[in-house]
């Protein structure tokens, strides 16, 4: 029954989607068809048809509808409730399910906005085809290789399971499981397994609605700025959700891998990692374009890059690929992705070659040493940066297809890599956003940063006189206290002029100043955010104390100030679970610190067991627990201090957050909007 | 006080600052404790997706730290127990790629797009002489 009416509500999201693609194209070549109602119904079947696949999943998850493959090997009866939703996204096919629910949420988006807009509007019209072919790849896949409701055709003797595949021999034995395999033990093992994914995907997805607008002007030929200023919002909105996927994954593999370590250059990071950079160089770049009408080809090539860097994260992802390339013909949902990235980058690289003459030349940078200057340099960092990380990802698989030798290319070289372009980046960061447009001289930009560089030397040389040597360390504090001095100089400064010309109060003045250029302070939030953010890594990375101990019962040893007491053993049966676990007290100075429960978690589906590290947040930085192994007679653990570390917590947030104030707050009066460009 | 002297009190003052910062960036320490973390950094654990030993809880990559700690005690050069390692296993458990081989052009590319990426941003610079399609509307 979940079948029949999931699988139907797939097909009629692809009618649907066909239908916007159709009409979208056809709304887009006549402007009198490009009306509210032309597009509405495929629209709303189409909505209708990813919100039932999703429903329908959901439901025979929460009711053990066994007979559906994908169930029976992604759940059980006794997976608890919030991972049995979960776990409609958790694996493969799944995960196309929610893709294709957050991409009708945007179509919906963008639909609304059409409709609210006058008749004619051909450029939405002509975005709303493109995220209908897009759509309808997604569906598509759903319908035909990857189909999230695909009946279990045969089970394992003991009823536990579908088999899949390769191992089908007895083909023609029809048999329903009686139990399921259970969630992925990973994900079970953690409450943010369950908010990271669909965040991130609604920063993957929503990419598109930019990308589909570019397409849409190109298509039009109007490449003036009016599909960058209309998708701005939509950009940002994307852009926060996938900031804070990306920090969310962050958290979670430091809250339960049990090393201590929340970011490890592991390609499925990278390829979240890649398109942020990009949509952030495209974030910066959109300014340039929107207040001097500069870098209008660039921003076709970064918003295209983007969506295309979405589908290569996807695929890697995705296609087992990532194991060996070996792995990669096993699954056909990899082929069929990689097909997909070939025609959306041959298709909009060619449309974009084919309208070149159409896109207004720039006006030229009066000079290097401007804030459109600084914002060049930003660009040239970020997609260095997103290039970098692409080479050092896609090597080995290069290596791997077209010698017989394999390399290793790992965190190392990133971290070379990465921490100068970081430190340029910060500088830029601090830099750019007080030097003036056209022509920046020396005199008012030092003016500018003068009391942050010092402010920063300052913290630098406290760290040095107060016993750190570490380069990193010190450099990152230098960089990072620059740009928050910066950020904190340059409202004060605006503050105090505005507060004493209109005889107010400086702090009601600064609230005035915020308000009055939301985009502009926003970013500038976002940046305290990363300087923030800087900081904790700075802190945590080098100074991180570790120690591996073994605690008989009734002991206690010392760590970096700490008194770690082992006091006993216990152990329990949870939902879907056996934990067993360490009672282990600590104190600082004969004073409790607290208890702590570090656990192992064997889970029914699984031979190796899961750790649940203990963290404790304190001011000063995090105490981490990790159990190694257990007895009733002696503890191995893995302890760590991480000093600081939740400042990457909060500034990743706060950088993610800051998107809010660049489009929810409304402007106190509307300014002219400058346009520069011809369209 | 007189503006110059504030002026250059600010100077000195920045200097200064700037001076115990860079003494403290020279000074910078190694023990054999971040040698051994540097080195486990950068090798591989075998039975793990893709972490180095130094950050994996597994029990290979422990024996495996374990090792390295052994060697940096007897007195190998980093260089050496990384060999050790490679040898052992394959190349690839190596993921610090060298600056050689088969694996030069992953360090040259980034740089090589930073090359390209200055060219490219030198060249819009203003011309003296703007062509007549320029012109503002």
């Amino acid at each position: 029954m979940n079948a029949t009416l999931g699988y139907l509500s797939i097909l009629a999201a692809v009618v649907g989607a066909l239908g916007i693609t159709v009409r979208g194209f056809i709304a887009m070549r006549d402007p009198e068809r490009a009306n509210k109602g032309y597009l509405g119904l495929p629209v709303i079947l189409f909505v209708s048809g990813a919100v039932g696949a999703m429903f329908f999943l959901e439901l025979g998850l929460l009711t053990d509808d066994f007979s559906i493959k994908y169930i029976a090997n992604n759940s059980s009866t006794t997976t608890p409730f919030l991972f049995k939703v979960a776990s409609g996204w958790a694996s493969l096919e799944g995960s196309i399910v929610l893709w294709g629910l957050v991409l009708a949420g945007f179509t919906f988006a963008v639909y609304a906005r059409f409709f609210r807009s006058e008749s004619g509007d051909r450029l939405a019209a002509g975005a709303l085809a493109i995220m209908g072919l897009i759509s309808l790849y997604f569906f598509g896949l759903m319908a035909t290789i990857s189909d999230p409701f695909a009946r279990c055709v045969q089970t394992f003797s003991d009823g536990v399971g579908c088999v899949t595949g390769e191992n089908a021999i007895l083909a023609n034995v029809i048999s329903s499981p009686i139990e399921g395999r259970g969630a992925n033990a990973l994900l079970q093992n953690h409450w943010l397994m369950a908010l990271h994914p669909p965040t991130l995907y609604v920063g993957y997805v929503g990419l598109s609605v930019p990308f589909a607008f570019a397409i849409s002007a190109l298509l039009l030929k109007t490449t003036g700025a009016a599909w960058l200023t209309r998708t701005r919002n939509w950009t940002v909105f994307a852009w926060m959700f996938l900031t804070a996927g990306i920090v969310l994954g962050g958290l979670w593999s430091y809250e339960v891998l049990g090393w201590g370590g929340y970011w490890a250059w592991d390609p499925v990071e990278n390829a979240s990692f890649m398109p942020w950079l990009v949509a952030t160089a495209f974030l910066h770049s959109s300014v340039v374009q929107a207040r001097r009408g500069m870098l209008q080809s660039w921003n076709f090539v970064l918003v295209i890059t983007t969506f295309a860097l979405t589908i290569l994260g996807t695929f890697l992802t995705r296609s087992g690929v990532i194991v060996s390339v070996h792995s990669f013909s096993q699954s056909a949902i990899g082929p069929a992705l990689l097909i997909f990235l070939v025609v959306v980058l041959l298709g909009s690289l060619g449309l974009f070659a084919s309208r070149a003459h159409t896109i207004a030349s720039s006006p030229r940078l009066d000079s290097l040493s401007s804030r459109e200057g600084v914002f060049l340099f930003n660009n040239l960092l970020l997609t260095v940066f997103a290039f970098m990380v692409l080479t050092g990802t896609l090597y080995p698989l290069f290596v791997e297809a077209f010698s017989d030798s394999t390399v290793g290319v790992g965190r190392p070289f990133f971290d070379r890599m990465a921490i100068p372009l970081s430190f340029l980046l910060l500088l830029a960061m601090g830099i750019g956003p007080v030097s003036p447009y056209r022509a920046a001289s020396a005199r008012v930009v030092w003016e500018r940063i003068r009391w942050p560089v010092r402010v920063a030397l300052g913290a630098a040389a406290l760290a040095v006189v107060f016993g750190y040597r570490n380069s990193f360390l010190l450099l990152g504090v230098l960089a990072a206290v620059f740009v928050m001095g910066v950020i904190i100089r340059n409202l004060y400064d605006a503050a105090r002029t505005r507060a004493d010309k209109l005889g107010i109060g400086r702090r009601q003045a600064a609230a005035r100043i915020m308000r009055g250029d939301p985009h502009y302070w926003g970013g500038q939030i976002s940046h305290l955010g990363v300087a923030i953010l800087a900081l904790g890594i700075a802190f945590s990375a080098n100074l991180s104390e570790t120690a591996t101990v073994t605690i008989d019962a009734g002991d206690t040893v010392n760590f970096a100030g700490f008194e770690v007491t082992y006091e006993q053993e216990f152990s329990r049966q949870e939902p879907g679970r056996f934990v067993t676990g360490a009672d282990i007290t600590v104190t600082r100075d004969g004073s409790v610190v607290g208890t702590y429960q570090p656990r192992l978690n064997q889970y029914g589906n699984t031979r190796e067991s899961i750790a649940t590290p203990e963290v404790d947040t304190m001011f000063s930085g995090d105490l981490y627990l990790s159990l190694r192994s257990i007895d009733p007679s002696s503890v191995t653990l893995e302890v760590y201090w991480f000093p600081f570390i939740w400042l990457i917590w909060v500034g990743g947030f706060l950088a993610a957050a800051a998107g809010v104030w660049g489009f929810a707050v409304k402007k106190p009066e509307r300014s002219v909007a400058r346009d520069d460009t011809r369209v | 006080m007189s503006d110059s002297i504030r002026k250059i009190a600010a100077a000195v003052v920045t200097i200064g600052l700037a001076v115990v910062v860079v003494i403290g960036l020279i000074q910078g320490d190694r023990t054999d404790e971040d040698r051994a973390r540097s080195i486990g950094s950068r090798v591989k654990c075998p039975v793990c997706q893709g972490v180095a030993i130094a950050d994996s809880p597994s029990e290979t990559a422990r024996a495996m730290m374990d090792v390295v700690e052994e060697r940096i005690a007897d007195g190998w050069s980093d260089r050496q127990i990384i060999d050790y390692f490679a040898e052992r296993y394959t190349d690839s458990i190596v993921i610090d790629p060298p600056f050689s081989g088969n694996t030069l052009l992953v360090w040259l590319l980034p740089i090589l797009a930073v090359v390209a990426g200055f060219f490219m941003i030198f060249s819009r610079r203003k011309t003296p002489v703007p062509k007549p399609d320029e012109v503002k509307q």
